[in-house]
């Protein structure tokens, strides 16, 4: 009888051993998988700021403050209103898309880099929207940059291939 | 003493195996999608914005779209000023297609664009090396019947 007793003793000892060592095991597991989720906090945060980059990219063309709607005749997809953006670049829109900056460039023809504003506005190839520069990190797509121009005394819709480019936080 | 030992084992045995699923979960888990050379957007609107473009030949009414610049070069249609609008259609694509992407700067090794008309190629531009990377997109339009075909490809 009391072998038996001992016997069964030991197979709880040994039970409760286990069941220490089973949850001991899976508090390190997670402590080292939340270790590793944490370290890689600011990772995701910059990943998230140009996720949200690429999605304002693709629709910002197409917004109301951008598009050309049908100034240039039809309905255009992907046209940036030249005239209308010149008038962005005041300061009361710095912040409103919630992205660093905002830049469109003319890309062809190829010239030297002239920032635009309201006195150079017919010679100059770079519209920025917001203060801050263009840095490394951003996210680009192409647009048709349209605004009325003045030639041979005769008004006419000029189109040109710019870039589009939006730059993001890297936290 | 014999089973004890035997159950050590298999007991070490399953902490071994639920640390390797979880090892192999955690590799999963933590592996970043790998950026892209160029994204399917941006081929896209290359094609809707190169369409746009004004070039500097102009018939009768105004300077001519790349778009109206296909269609007259189709119809074998000369500019105001004497030139071949197909001859300004290869100039203009080609200047804008080396600047838009830059080969030598980027992670892009060549690009390839199409223009075919009723099945006949009017225009390609090569450009770089063709490897077996790429992303491309592709645009329709017609006239008068005509169906007119834009193929963009890019290769990483």
């Amino acid at each position: 009888m009391q072998i038996m007793v001992k016997k069964a003793q030991i197979k709880i000892q040994q039970m409760a051993f286990v069941l220490i060592a089973v949850t001991l095991f899976f508090v390190l597991v997670g402590m080292f998988i939340l270790t590793i989720k944490f370290s890689g906090l600011k990772e995701s945060a910059t990943e998230l700021e140009e996720k949200n980059a690429i999605l304002l990219v693709t629709k910002l063309a197409n917004s109301p403050e951008f598009s050309c709607g049908e100034s240039y005749g039809a309905s255009r997809i992907n046209c940036v209103d030249s005239d209308k953006i010149i008038s962005l670049k005041e300061d009361i829109y710095s912040g409103f898309w919630g992205v660093e900056g905002i830049e469109i460039r003319k890309i062809y023809p190829k010239e030297s880099t002239k920032i635009c504003n309201l006195g150079n506005y017919n010679d100059c190839n770079v519209i920025k929207i917001g203060t801050n520069e263009i840095s490394g990190n951003y996210i680009s797509s192409f647009v048709s940059l349209c605004k009325k121009e003045l030639r041979e005394g005769e008004n006419y819709d000029k189109c040109e291939i710019a870039k589009l480019m939006v730059s993001y936080k890297t936290k | 003493m014999k089973k004890a030992q035997e159950e050590m084992i298999g007991f070490a045995l399953i902490i071994i195996v639920v640390a390797v699923i979880i090892l192999v979960f955690i590799g999963f888990s933590l592996k970043s999608p790998q950026k892209e050379a160029v994204e399917s957007y941006e081929i896209n609107s290359f094609i809707q914005s190169f369409l746009q473009q004004t070039s500097d030949c102009r018939d009768n009414l105004e300077y001519l779209s790349i778009q109206k610049l296909i269609f007259d070069c189709n119809d074998g249609e000369i500019c105001l000023d004497g030139r071949n609008t197909c001859e300004v259609l290869d100039s203009t694509l080609r200047g804008i297609t080396e600047e838009s992407w830059k080969i030598e700067e980027s992670p892009i090794k060549g690009y390839n664009l199409e223009i075919i008309s009723n099945g006949v190629e009017t225009l390609v531009i090569e450009k770089g090396n063709i490897t077996s990377n790429f992303k491309g997109s592709s645009q329709d339009f017609s006239k008068g019947g005509g169906l007119t075909e834009i193929f963009f490809k890019t290769y990483y």
